[in-house]
């Protein structure tokens, strides 16, 4: 074989990866929102901005703490399960969590240890892999102003809804009461157009 | 071009017979159309570039309204086009540097254009780093591959910036380890390069380019002895200046030559900052124990660039001897004696003053001898920051300080007036 068709055939595998690599994302995902259950995350989005991928709304979680015994047990950025169960107003409540996976039978989601707490009692925070949830950039600076205004008012529940299997999760929308905030950012822009 | 104005009215005067005016006519032909080769190259990987970075900076919009479907799509587009465009180039246009460069820096930004559609789609967190972390290993065949210079030059800047944010502008920040992997991996393609093409301008943009990069990413290693990294980029630094002092870069221009620049200018920004006490008064209260020292990743990264620079030094000092009067040659090594004693005594934030001085009165000597004025005057420039250094310096007295100005400021006049009176004596 010569080497222009060794280059060929080694460039034809480099293009299969750099197909595969996205074909990956997008099956897994499609996996977990498909047979994945929804678990929905209460919020506090603000308006941040990725030089790739765009604006995008940066999600805070009210549920990302736990009691823990013993500090020296965990690390910061250390990968951890989170197990998960639905409280009784219907939003996900952290139940434990645990440096082993968990059997499939439970309802949990990898993470990562934010930071340890450390005042009466020492308590552990969990970063989430589901903190952005993209938007079109005319639309951002809405969704802040919509968030702004929600967040003053406690009547409103603010959430993202997640879908998780196997300890993967994809964020499926943030809804503020029930709706979409992507057709609230909608109606607004479009009635502020009219 | 003029001369070939002039051309006819030569042979007419029969100074030049018809076959020389031929010649001269058929070498300024093909001169041309080498530079219009060469236009034709950059002009084609700048457009490549420019369509690349204007995809993503498309695809950042975030196409809301568009069905999944549809953005899926277009995920794959651009890919599937800048494969294909490489496919055809390996096939059928092997020899053209215009569209192979083109379709490669084409095909880098698609790859990342597409991760980035996909992560908008299931709105992936992902962190900035792992980001281009895969997008880099992901093109790095490209570089071998369709032998693209452009694409070398874009990973460099990938992985430089994969480096910084992962563990410069990330909070809390991690170790990015993996850059220096990914760092050795380009090399060979620097190489090749140096071999075939010496005098490239690709060669010139690597030569910049290269040692920017480690410069930014070498203060990454930087845990709890960090005071210990001033060590490893004396050494990084003293390595550059005589990397850009060897034979291959003596012949070139300065413009090409990022080594010494970098080198130069980052041996006497050092030795500058150092030359306050804070610095050393901080360092023995600092309590650096030997044994917890050794095994640090400052310590290390100190221990390899000291121990390559001194090879490096070595192997160029049998060429040429050991030269004195050149400081900066060996002024990392010194450094490393001036650390140690500053470790424990006081001394130290004088023999830096000291050394910055020898470099400058060294420097304005060998200018003055080989009567060039840019040695010379940089020699001048390191004196007089030094002395605007001292400027600020609260533990020298006023009149200290003022004398110390005064003596600059004639150096600098005396200096280059001889120089000048000279210069116009061997005209006449």
């Amino acid at each position: 074989m010569n080497t222009k068709n060794k280059v060929l055939i080694v460039f034809i595998l480099v293009s299969l990866v750099q197909l595969f690599i996205p074909a990956k994302m997008i099956f897994d995902r499609e996996d977990v929102l498909a047979t994945g259950k929804e678990f929905k995350f209460r919020t506090q989005p603000i308006d941040p901005n990725d030089p790739f991928r765009g604006k995008f709304v940066s999600l805070q979680f009210s549920e990302n703490s736990i009691l823990i015994q013993n500090q020296i047990d965990w690390l910061n950025n250390e990968t951890v399960f989170v197990l998960l169960t639905i409280s009784n107003d219907g939003f996900a409540k952290i139940q434990s969590v645990s440096k082993i996976k968990p059997l499939e039978t439970v309802d949990f989601v990898k993470a990562k240890v934010d930071y340890i707490q450390n005042s009466d009692s020492t308590w552990l925070f969990i970063e989430y892999p589901f903190t952005r949830f993209y938007m079109e950039e005319n639309k951002a600076p809405m969704a802040e102003i919509v968030y702004n205004e929600t967040v003053l008012d406690t009547n409103i529940s603010t959430y993202g809804l997640v879908s998780i299997k196997d300890g993967e999760a994809v964020l499926k929308d943030v809804l503020i009461n029930e709706t979409s905030i992507q057709e609230i950012v909608k109606k607004r822009n479009s009635s502020s157009n009219q | 071009m003029s001369i070939l104005k002039d051309i006819a009215e030569l042979v007419k005067s029969e100074i030049i017979s018809r076959e020389t005016a031929e010649k001269i006519e058929n070498y300024y032909k093909q001169k041309g159309g080498q530079s219009q080769s060469r236009l034709f190259v950059i002009f084609g990987i700048l457009g490549a570039i420019l369509v690349g970075l204007g995809v993503l900076l498309i695809i950042a919009h975030n196409w809301d309204e568009l069905p999944k479907g549809w953005k899926t799509f277009f995920a794959f587009l651009p890919l599937i086009a800048g494969q294909a465009l490489c496919f055809f180039t390996l096939t059928t246009k092997a020899d053209s540097i215009a569209l192979r460069e083109g379709a490669a820096a084409f095909l880098f930004f698609a790859v990342g254009g597409s991760i980035s559609i996909v992560a908008q789609i299931y709105n992936i967190s992902g962190d900035l780093s792992g980001f281009l972390l895969t997008w880099m290993i992901l093109c790095l065949p490209l570089i071998y591959l369709m032998q693209s210079s452009v694409t070398s030059l874009l990973y460099l800047v990938g992985i430089t910036y994969y480096a910084g944010e992962t563990s410069y502008w990330t909070y809390p920040s991690s170790e990015s380890y993996y850059y220096w992997l990914l760092l050795l991996l380009a090399l060979p393609h620097y190489y090749s390069l140096y071999k075939r093409n010496p005098e490239s301008n690709f060669m010139i943009f690597h030569n910049w380019l290269f040692p920017l990069s480690v410069t930014i990413t070498l203060g990454t290693v930087a845990k709890s002895n960090e005071e210990l990294l001033f060590v490893a980029y004396m050494s990084l630094f003293g390595l550059f200046y005589l990397v850009g002092n060897s034979v291959f870069f003596q012949n070139q221009k300065s413009r090409s030559n990022g080594y010494l620049t970098l080198g130069a200018l980052g041996t006497i920004s050092i030795l500058l900052a150092l030359s306050f006490d804070w610095f050393w008064e901080k360092l023995q209260k600092g309590n650096l124990f030997f044994n917890l020292v050794i095994t640090s990743p400052e310590f290390i990264a100190s221990s390899i660039l000291t121990l390559l620079a001194v090879l490096v030094f070595i192997r160029q000092g049998k060429r040429k001897l050991f030269d004195v009067s050149k400081p900066m040659d060996y002024a990392f090594l010194l450094f490393v004696i001036i650390f140690i004693i500053g470790m424990h005594f006081y001394i130290a934030g004088f023999l830096v003053n000291l050394l910055v001085l020898t470099i400058g009165v060294l420097t304005i000597r060998r200018g003055a001898k080989e009567n060039h004025l840019g040695i010379l005057n940089y020699g001048l420039l390191i004196m007089m920051t030094l002395s605007v250094c001292k400027f600020f310096d609260s533990d020298l007295s006023f009149v200290t300080r003022g004398l110390l100005f005064v003596t600059a400021g004639i150096g600098f006049f005396v200096a280059n007036y001889r120089m000048l009176k000279r210069r116009k004596e061997h005209e006449y």
